[in-house]
């Protein structure tokens, strides 16, 4: 088993390489997430700003504010950028040369985005978080509660390459990629609460939002963090979601992506 | 100086009827493209929805205000993204690849040829649609009742905004002259023009002082929704200076990256 993943870490190595030639890259990803963030952060807060103590959905203005820019640093850490490329070389044709390899085109992929995750996480995430900090008052996790978020937040990496890999295998289907990955892009910062808190949606909207998978992308970690559940047995059936999520849908990239390869036509090879 | 212009406009129709043969033949590009901006505005709708379920103003704006902030928001961009995204391309690969000579040897305008080659993005009439709707109903369920002066002022207000729109489009594809690609740098400024879909009333100060004097997305939206829905013209005198001091920077930056490609020949 070891033996098997060993094959895969020079993905993981000359993925970071790559990715350190466009450092510049970083200032702007760092940019474009702290316009996002600041777009919702004040938009909610100028909602609670009249309401003293606990506002909408029991949100204080802190945890609001909290809630919206975590949400926005775990989006940065789940553009991995998995979708537009599996699109391009599926649509390039590319992909066939990956099949010549004895590795499994998915795994290599998964590998492949390891390292964007972590320097987005370092690059991008805790400039952000500071830049922040010293702007608006935030909420201070408790020890166990940034453990727990912790857990949640490797399982919601692992959700959002599931969910980018699935859009980018529609470049199979299609050549206007770049559409169906704004779709995903929107669908999944609604549903996954990036924009407005699970707690903010009337009923049936949240028991949408709760049953399908993008919730474990966003509101799940935060809800740990900010420390919003009942007792153990809830933080404990918010992960076990995530977790089952996970396997169900790496399950279903599996077989589509049999599938699709079944149905491959590369022209001249 | 009229000829000239005839042939341009001529061209300009030409091409964008080739534009529209395009639509013809990639129709499920076209339904994803437009469908794309539908679901992206339905959401922000959607997001407006539930702020105001909480509250029945924020930033002093009521919620019918802020949709009609939103919709109006929508038609200078759709304007200016239906005939000038073409510079997308040009902040993306084309200096990267060295395929901006092409423009260079054609018999018109660089910009004009570098914008001719796709002169109509079907993807932006989703946008105008979807704008003109929330407009329409916001303005209907506001009773608002504009002055004439105020409806001739309001196509030139979303041309003015359009053009905003593509100077600083055109001012950050043009830094790629030298810099080789600066995507990542117009993905930004896109990114901020975001900001100009809420009332600026509720941004921290310096993030407002920002988005009228240096990136100013202000203009496009918020200045004049200020004008149309409460009569006030505040800083709408500034509107075609601002438009103005936009398009003649972005040109000469533009003009420098050209000629500066000239020079390397590469």
């Amino acid at each position: 088993m070891t033996a098997r993943l060993r094959r895969y870490t020079p993905f993981a190595t000359s993925g970071l390489q790559s990715l350190l030639q466009y450092r510049s890259m970083f200032a702007m990803t760092a940019m474009t997430a702290a316009a996002g963030a600041a777009v919702t952060v004040f938009l909610w807060r100028a909602v609670y700003a009249g309401t003293p103590g606990r506002g909408p959905g029991g949100f204080t203005v802190e945890d609001i504010t909290t809630y919206l820019l975590v949400a926005q640093i775990l989006q940065v850490l789940h553009t991995n950028r998995v979708d537009d490329e599996v699109a391009a070389e599926v649509y390039r044709g590319d992909v066939a040369v990956m099949l010549v390899r004895p590795v499994s085109y998915p795994v290599m992929r998964f590998f492949a985005c390891l390292p964007v995750v972590g320097a987005n996480a370092v690059l991008v995430g805790l400039p952000v978080l500071g830049l922040f900090t010293l702007l608006v008052p935030l909420t201070a996790p408790r020890p166990a509660d940034l453990l727990l978020f912790t857990v949640s937040t490797v399982l919601s990496v692992l959700l959002a390459f599931c969910v980018n890999l699935l859009t980018g295998m529609t470049g199979f289907l299609t050549t206007n990629t770049w559409g169906v990955r704004m779709v995903k892009q929107s669908v999944v910062a609604f549903f996954a609460g990036q924009l407005v808190p699970l707690a903010l949606m009337p009923g049936p909207l949240a028991a949408l939002a709760k049953a399908l998978p993008f919730r474990g992308m966003i509101d799940s970690p935060l809800t740990l963090l900010l420390g919003r559940y009942d007792g153990w047995a809830e933080a404990a059936g918010l992960v076990a979601q995530q977790l089952a999520w996970a396997v169900g849908l790496s399950l279903l990239c599996a077989a589509l992506w049999r599938t699709a390869l079944g149905r491959l036509e590369v022209l001249g090879g | 100086m009229t000829r000239t212009m005839t042939r341009y406009l001529r061209l300009a129709w030409f091409l964008g009827g080739v534009g529209l043969h395009r639509l013809a033949t990639y129709r499920m590009d076209f339904v994803l493209g437009a469908g794309a901006f539908l679901v992206r505005v339905g959401i922000q709708t959607a997001v407006v929805g539930l702020v105001f379920r909480q509250v029945p103003a924020v930033g002093g704006w009521s919620y019918h205000e802020v949709l009609f902030l939103l919709g109006f928001s929508l038609l200078p961009r759709g304007l200016d993204h239906l005939f000038t995204d073409q510079l997308w391309e040009l902040g993306r690969k084309l200096v990267q690849r060295g395929e901006f000579y092409r423009y260079l040897v054609r018999p018109v305008d660089p910009l004009f040829s570098l914008l001719s080659e796709r002169f109509f993005h079907p993807d932006g009439l989703g946008e105008l649609v979807v704008g003109a709707v929330l407009v329409g109903y916001a303005g209907s369920e506001l009773g608002l009742s504009l002055s004439p002066v105020q409806w001739l002022l309001a196509p030139v207000l979303v041309l003015c905004g359009a053009l905003l729109h593509t100077s600083v489009k055109l001012l950050f594809a043009s830094l790629s002259f030298w810099t080789v690609t600066s995507m990542p740098a117009m993905y930004a400024a896109n990114q901020v023009s975001e900001f100009s879909a809420y009332p600026l009333d509720i941004y921290h100060p310096s993030l407002k002082a920002l988005l009228t004097w240096v990136l100013p997305f202000a203009f496009t939206a918020y200045v004049p929704c200020v004008y149309l829905l409460s009569g006030e013209t505040g800083l709408l005198g500034w509107l075609p200076v601002v438009t103005a001091g936009a398009l003649a920077l972005a040109l000469t930056v533009w003009r420098r990256g050209v000629n500066r490609y000239e020079m390397t020949g590469s």
